[in-house]
């Protein structure tokens, strides 16, 4: 470094767009809700501060945890199952060929419908009475019944969510898949490796890095899911698909408990952003190393 | 190692109109540095996914020893390969990345680590034995590529394709030499496939000029560069290439064209085949020994010969060759000298 340190700080004008509309999109929303969360709102123009009594109410709430739980379970569950399926319909596509482009085409569409009308589609999909699923399922003598039994309930969840989701996994393998060099297949196969040896020595390792961005989407989805479970089963039956947004949104918009419901928000983000930074961090820690 | 031999090899992609190779002869013996020279187009991709196994020959055959290789998967006919770039598992360190080809094929435990550890040696990569592929230079880790090619002792041939394309140039120079030492060392077959006529000459025991599907000639690098089988050969090869007169401008009989060296002739104002010359330069050969170039403009086109640079620009003058090669309908029908 030069001893010579020119004083301008005009670069900093440069900056100015980009720090208001960051704040206006993010930081000034959020802090509302932390401003919220700390206080007791009686009515617009009553209110107390209460520090940190939201936090602790809603960490030690019953139904808060019963949802967090249900939440870390579901996403869990359709990770576990959408990645390594998403994997292997990926390797399943020719690489090339004509029926390359429909494929990916016909995979491309679940992605394309709103997420209120999937959950309508599986809504009356799954129905007993005149679904074709629903129907069909009773018809081989397996009694199912989504709105009246928890477990079918959250079988029906996580089918639709993989309906919905595997595609993206697929997509994204396989444009990982079709980006390695083609001299690394001719390598593998004068050494003698065997397929799994291939997967597991010359592809995984490529797809190391669209992995990474499938499973921190389908994460931060998952964990947010609202619009979907909402419209097919509404929470129920009971509480046993009420996942923390639903949670959350009864306790703003139906009780109108901003205060608590502002520090569930907090709450909820602060996981989000562990869960993200949690993952990233080992995985590229171990990549490092 | 092998014999390998290219019995009549011909190759159609299909739905092609023309054969991308056509009646192939070639016969590479034991132990032999071989180089495929050729300009891109000229087929050299095709030929080496036929010998690798990723092809196969659509007429003719390859032979191994004698043994009919053509129609066998490229793991079952004891081929390594060495790519235009390093091909490793990135996940595996420099050992183990040495040890798979043997271990794959269930050497035993013994055996591989004496095998990693000689082509450690042999290739001066000891010290990197622990590190991953990521935190290896490049041309470190081709060199892990070139001895996980070599590190069978059973194999028949060696393939390197343009092994040298990514690694920088001041470093090109010793990874060939090291390449060189190692072929001798073990007495592999290897062919060396490259648009680089440098590399070639000064890889190869014997070098074949491929062009347009076919060999146009194979020979020793002395013999390419000093007798041309084809007008082709002696353009392609040198830098500058060949310099061509029809046979009336130096009073020759034979032939019809005469191709000659740049080094063949000599700036001489009472001269033959006169001109006004258009630039001078310095040039290199490929052992990095400087000499004169110098460009005249003749009736004949452009010619290059070898001489002192203090000659003007705009000069009139003429050249005087000593020696040439004859061609007829492009094929070589003789060589001679002149005084």
């Amino acid at each position: 470094m030069s001893s010579f340190k020119p004083h301008n700080n005009r670069a900093w004008l440069g900056v100015l767009p980009v720090v208001l509309i960051v704040a206006f999109s993010a930081v000034i929303p959020l802090m509302t809700v932390v401003n919220y969360s700390v206080q007791d709102i009686l009515d617009l123009n009553t209110r107390f501060f209460v520090g940190f009594e939201w936090y602790r109410e809603t960490l030690n709430d019953p139904r808060f945890l019963a949802a967090f739980l249900r939440q870390v379970v579901f996403s869990l569950t359709v990770l576990m199952i959408e990645i390594p399926l998403g994997i292997a319909v990926a390797k399943s596509i020719p690489k090339t060929g004509r029926l390359t482009p429909f494929i990916l085409i016909l995979l491309a569409l679940p992605l394309l419908i709103p997420w209120n009308v999937v959950a309508t589609i599986w809504q009356i999909f799954a129905r007993p009475d005149i679904g074709l699923l629903g129907v069909g399922v009773n018809a081989l003598g397996i009694s199912y019944n989504y709105t009246a039994e928890p477990l079918h309930a959250w079988l029906t969840l996580v089918a639709m969510d993989v309906w919905h989701w595997t595609s993206l996994v697929v997509l994204l393998t396989f444009a990982g898949l079709t980006s390695i060099p083609l001299p690394f297949y001719q390598a593998a196969e004068l050494d003698g490796a065997n397929r799994w040896q291939l997967f597991t020595l010359v592809e995984l390792p490529r797809l190391r890095g669209v992995l990474i961005i499938a499973v921190l989407l389908r994460l931060m989805d998952s964990f947010m899911i609202y619009t979907e479970p909402f419209v097919l089963t509404g929470g129920g039956p009971g509480n046993a698909t009420t996942f923390l947004s639903q949670h959350l949104a009864t306790m703003a918009v139906g009780q109108f408990d901003l205060g608590p419901a502002a520090a569930f928000s907090v709450i909820y983000f602060l996981f989000i952003l562990l869960f993200c930074w949690l993952f990233y961090t080992t995985v590229v820690k171990r990549d490092e190393s | 190692m092998a014999r390998i031999t290219l019995e009549n090899i011909g190759f159609h992609y299909p739905g092609a109109v023309q054969d991308t190779l056509s009646g192939l002869n070639l016969e590479i013996a034991n132990g032999e540095a071989h180089a495929l020279l050729g300009a891109s187009g000229a087929g050299k991709t095709t030929l080496l996914n036929l010998l690798s196994g990723l092809l196969s020959p659509t007429a003719g055959k390859l032979l191994f020893d004698g043994q009919d290789v053509s129609q066998l998967a490229g793991h079952a006919r004891n081929v390594a390969q060495v790519f235009q770039f390093p091909v490793l598992y990135e996940s595996l360190s420099v050992a183990e990345n040495l040890a798979f080809p043997l271990k794959s094929r269930g050497v035993a435990a013994s055996q591989i680590a004496e095998r990693v550890d000689y082509i450690c040696d042999e290739l001066a990569i000891s010290p990197l034995r622990e590190h991953k592929p990521g935190a290896l230079s490049l041309f470190e880790k081709q060199l892990v590529a070139v001895g996980k090619a070599l590190v069978r002792a059973d194999l028949s041939l060696v393939l390197l394709d343009e092994p040298l394309t990514a690694v920088e140039p001041r470093i090109k120079w010793r990874l060939r030499q090291t390449l060189r030492k190692v072929q001798e060392d073990l007495g592999v077959t290897m062919i060396y496939v490259t648009h680089d006529q440098t590399e070639a000459l000064t890889f190869a025991d014997r070098v074949s000029v491929l062009t347009a599907g076919g060999i146009l000639q194979t020979g020793t690098p002395a013999e390419i560069y000093e007798t041309p089988g084809h007008e082709f050969v002696g353009h392609f090869v040198g830098s500058p290439g060949m310099n061509f007169v029809p046979n009336s401008a130096l009073n020759v009989s034979m032939g019809e064209r005469l191709g000659f060296r740049p080094e063949w002739a000599v700036i001489d104002e009472s001269g033959p085949v006169q001109g006004v010359v258009t630039r001078t330069r310095v040039q290199r050969t490929h052992d990095s020994i400087p000499y004169g170039l110098v460009t005249l403009a003749t009736l004949h086109g452009e010619l290059s010969v070898r001489g002192a640079t203090d000659i003007e620009v705009g000069t009139n003058t003429a050249l005087r060759v000593h020696r040439y090669v004859a061609f007829a309908d492009q094929q070589k029908v003789g060589e001679g000298e002149l005084v």
